[in-house]
């Protein structure tokens, strides 16, 4: 053997000692399961006998003849583009709004946070049933003010944009990370433009935004990426149907109703494989775009 | 200053993809672990293999734990937990853990358990989702338990054993036997002035029945929930079966013609339009909520189909008044839909300890000291010197309910299991039935639309 070779492989023999736990990790309870899930992709298999190669037809039967894994593609993709934007908005705002030193600005932190730590919870979804079900408080309230009532949960035609109103309120997460963003942009910049006539408007367009686009960016991804897996809202207050009428099965759930409801794990694993692949590609995309409109003061 | 924020932007997304690696790790690893574990079950490290030893012989035994599951509400959850601790008292040497929760979540937990090869070793089965299992050979052929000698069911009655079968294999033995049936609360129809449906009702009584609530309500009450959709029995599948269909067929197709989806589909929508039955997100906002919460118990509908043997957890819910049965609406001049129902005890095929877990429920079934608790809980008992014995023992609730599956059993005929592949046939019954409710789909739409879906679930 190359005598290099060795000595390279003595030298880093320590190093890869110490990295062992991980990598085993790595490779005993991330990559051979995803492998495992790829090669089920392309079987039948209903997790109690032994998968069945079938080749594309899991990808084919999706692509071409499934109208519901169509239809929750496309609930899912209209809870992103509109969920998304919306929470960042919110969240910008509430940050900005935070950020003119005001007094306890730590308690008012801790609270606006508070409902992103419970955001993916049971709790928070069983809530929102009450909160705009049929005699929820969102009626009461209408009522009140002489408005009719309607069934927001158990309507088609609502029941989604409860979900997004749900996700627009767990706005914490992005707020805080915008709020340490705001901190960093140099404070000289603002004395500068006031003394050049700018108003809150302008510097807000003019400085603040352009400054604070990297982290606007990574918010736009981190929240598309979370987004598109998002299961428990959909799954609590739908009591795991979907419903009504299939408006709230969002793709991760009907992903979870064929492997885990009908024994169709094969089917569900090639769900998983172009989701991956969406995702994937909406992060390229944003990449991409990233050179167009991202910022890095260089 | 300059590459500060560039510096933070860029630290924070390192953490977070880090953070995010660590918990798709997490993750990944238990349903990687589920699919290498169906097949050889890892887990449980116990040496009390069996073979060694028969369990009934005295001296000392090894302690083996055994797991059992079961749905139900809080108030059955106690009763069982009762049962199994007596279990304990008698096996000293055999522990059970219990695990449970509500229908539905049983049923998705039971299927993520069984395909991590870690389903409990005594589970509760149904006629409904029974053949999924079997048929993936997930259960454990019972009569190996039988010829061994810890499980007796020599008290039980053929046609109790029969319904257990799948395929000629006994996979399940009924903890209880039950029916169903239409409930009224006597006060709510005595203060309306209607008179008690007769037990042997049609569906035009029904409909009847409940233009009267809505008419003497003044328009608060319905007659009925809208039982047109959801789940595919029992009422979909009586009125198949008074048309001499049924659901299935023997060899796993659908049983049923277009005509007759139709023609149930068609009974209800006009009861929709009558306002007979609630509007269509009424009913979604209440499907699926728990008994406390129900349209029936909240005085929102006059009648309202359950088990026979959930008429005392019914009463229980009334200040005043009683909960009477009568059989599920009849089809003049139809055959009677009638079949064995019931709740089952199954022991999976992946199970360490066979016989421990057939002593249980040998323990469950036979035993004057379960039953004593047990009573009518899930219907029945089926063996039938425990059926005598807790005829004593009831209240009058559940005394009525046994009446009223002794009344019906007589007119019970044969069931076809459903195949593997019911409940995404159930799916598509659903959204069907709930599309016609919503107003997006005709009746006749609707009912192609199903066909397609069920042929090509169950042709594949």
């Amino acid at each position: 053997m190359n005598p290099k070779l060795i000595n390279v492989l003595k030298r880093n023999a320590v190093g890869y000692l110490f990295l062992s736990p991980w990598l085993l990790g790595l490779i005993g309870l991330s990559a051979l399961p995803i492998l495992a899930s790829l090669y089920f992709s392309f079987t039948r298999y209903d997790m109690l006998t032994a998968p069945d190669w079938i080749g594309l037809d899991n990808y084919r039967e999706m692509l071409l003849n499934d109208q519901k894994w169509r239809n929750s593609l496309k609930v899912t993709l209209i809870y992103v583009l509109l969920g998304v934007p919306l929470q960042l908005v919110f969240a910008l705002s509430i940050a900005l709004m935070l950020n003119r030193g005001i007094r306890g600005l730590r308690i008012y932190r801790a609270i606006y946070y508070v409902p992103s730590l419970f955001g993916g919870s049971v709790a928070v979804a069983l809530l929102w049933r009450q909160l705009f079900g049929g005699e929820g408080l969102v009626n009461l309230l209408l009522r009140q003010i002489g408005l009719p009532g309607h069934n927001w949960i158990a309507s088609p035609d609502t029941a989604l944009y409860t979900l997004i109103v749900l996700k627009i309120w767990q706005f914490g997460a992005p707020m805080v990370i915008f709020l340490a963003a705001l901190k960093q942009v140099p404070t000289e910049l603002y004395e500068a433009s006031r003394i050049d006539g700018a108003g809150r408007w302008k510097q807000f367009w003019r400085i603040t935004l352009p400054l604070i686009t990297p982290i606007v960016f990574f918010n736009v991804v981190m929240q598309t990426i979370q987004a598109f897996q998002a299961f428990t809202p959909a799954y609590i207050v739908s009591r795991g149907t979907g419903g009504p009428l299939d408006s709230t099965l969002f793709y991760t759930l009907y992903l979870y109703q064929k492997g885990f409801t009908h024994f169709q794990m094969g089917y569900a694993a090639s769900m998983a494989w172009v989701l991956l692949i969406v995702i994937a590609f909406v992060t390229a995309m944003l990449f991409l775009s990233a050179r167009k409109w991202v910022y890095y003061q260089e | 200053m300059r590459t500060r924020l560039k510096a933070f932007a860029i630290i924070l997304l390192s953490a977070v993809f880090v953070l995010g690696l660590a918990a798709c790790g997490g993750g990944k690893s238990s349903s990687g672990g589920s699919s290498d574990g169906s097949g050889n079950a890892g887990g449980t490290t116990q040496t009390g293999n069996s073979g060694s030893g028969g369990p009934s012989g005295g001296g000392s035994q090894e302690t083996v734990e055994i797991r059992f599951t079961w749905w139900g509400d809080t108030a059955r959850n106690d009763l069982y937990n009762a049962i199994v601790d007596r279990f304990e008292e008698e096996y000293p040497h055999i522990k059970v853990k219990r695990e449970f929760g509500g229908w539905a979540d049983y049923w998705d937990r039971l299927a993520t358990q069984s395909a991590g090869g870690n389903a409990p070793d005594v589970v509760s089965m149904h006629q409904f989702y029974v053949a999924d299992y079997a048929a993936r050979g997930a259960l454990l052929d019972l009569q190996t338990v039988i010829d061994s000698g810890e499980l007796d069911v020599s008290l039980f009655p053929e046609a109790a054993l029969d319904s257990g079968r799948v395929n000629g294999t006994l996979v399940m033995i009924p903890k209880g036997i039950t029916m169903p049936g239409w409930v009224y609360h006597t006060a709510t129809l005595d203060k309306l002035g209607i008179a008690y449906p007769d037990i042997n009702w049609t569906y035009d009584d029904l409909i009847a029945i409940s233009r009267q609530v809505v008419e003497k309500s003044g328009g608060t009450m319905w007659g009925t929930p809208d039982m047109g959709g959801g789940q595919l029995q029992p009422n979909f599948r009586y009125f198949v079966r008074q048309n001499g269909e049924d659901l299935y067929t023997e060899d796993g197709k659908l049983g049923f013609s277009r005509d007759t989806l139709v023609k149930w589909w068609s009974m209800w929508k006009q009861m929709r339009d009558e306002k007979l039955i609630p509007d269509a997100a009424t009913s979604a906002e209440y499907d699926g909520v728990p008994l406390e919460q129900n349209l029936f118990v909240t005085g929102k509908v006059a009648l309202y189909q359950i088990p026979a043997n959930q008429i005392y957890l019914y009463e229980q819910q009334f200040p005043e008044g009683e909960i009477h049965m009568v059989r599920m609406p009849s089809l003049p001049g139809g055959q009677n839909g009638e079949y064995l129902e019931g709740a089952y005890l199954s022991i999976t095929a992946q199970s360490k300890h066979p016989k421990e877990a057939a002593l249980f429920i040998n323990f469950f079934v036979n035993s004057e000291r379960s039953l004593e608790l047990f009573k009518v809980e899930q219907g029945s008992p089926a063996n039938t010197d425990m059926a005598e014995f807790v005829k004593p023992l009831l209240a009058a609730p559940q005394a009525r309910a046994v009446d009223f599956i002794q009344t019906v059993i007589p007119y019970a005929t044969s069931a076809a299991y459903a195949p593997a592949g019911a409940t995404e046939v159930e799916a598509a019954f659903k959204d069907n039935a709930t599309a016609i409710a919503f107003g997006q789909k005709t009746v006749e739409q609707a009912a192609d639309d199903f066909l397609a879906a069920a042929n090509r679930i169950l042709g594949q």
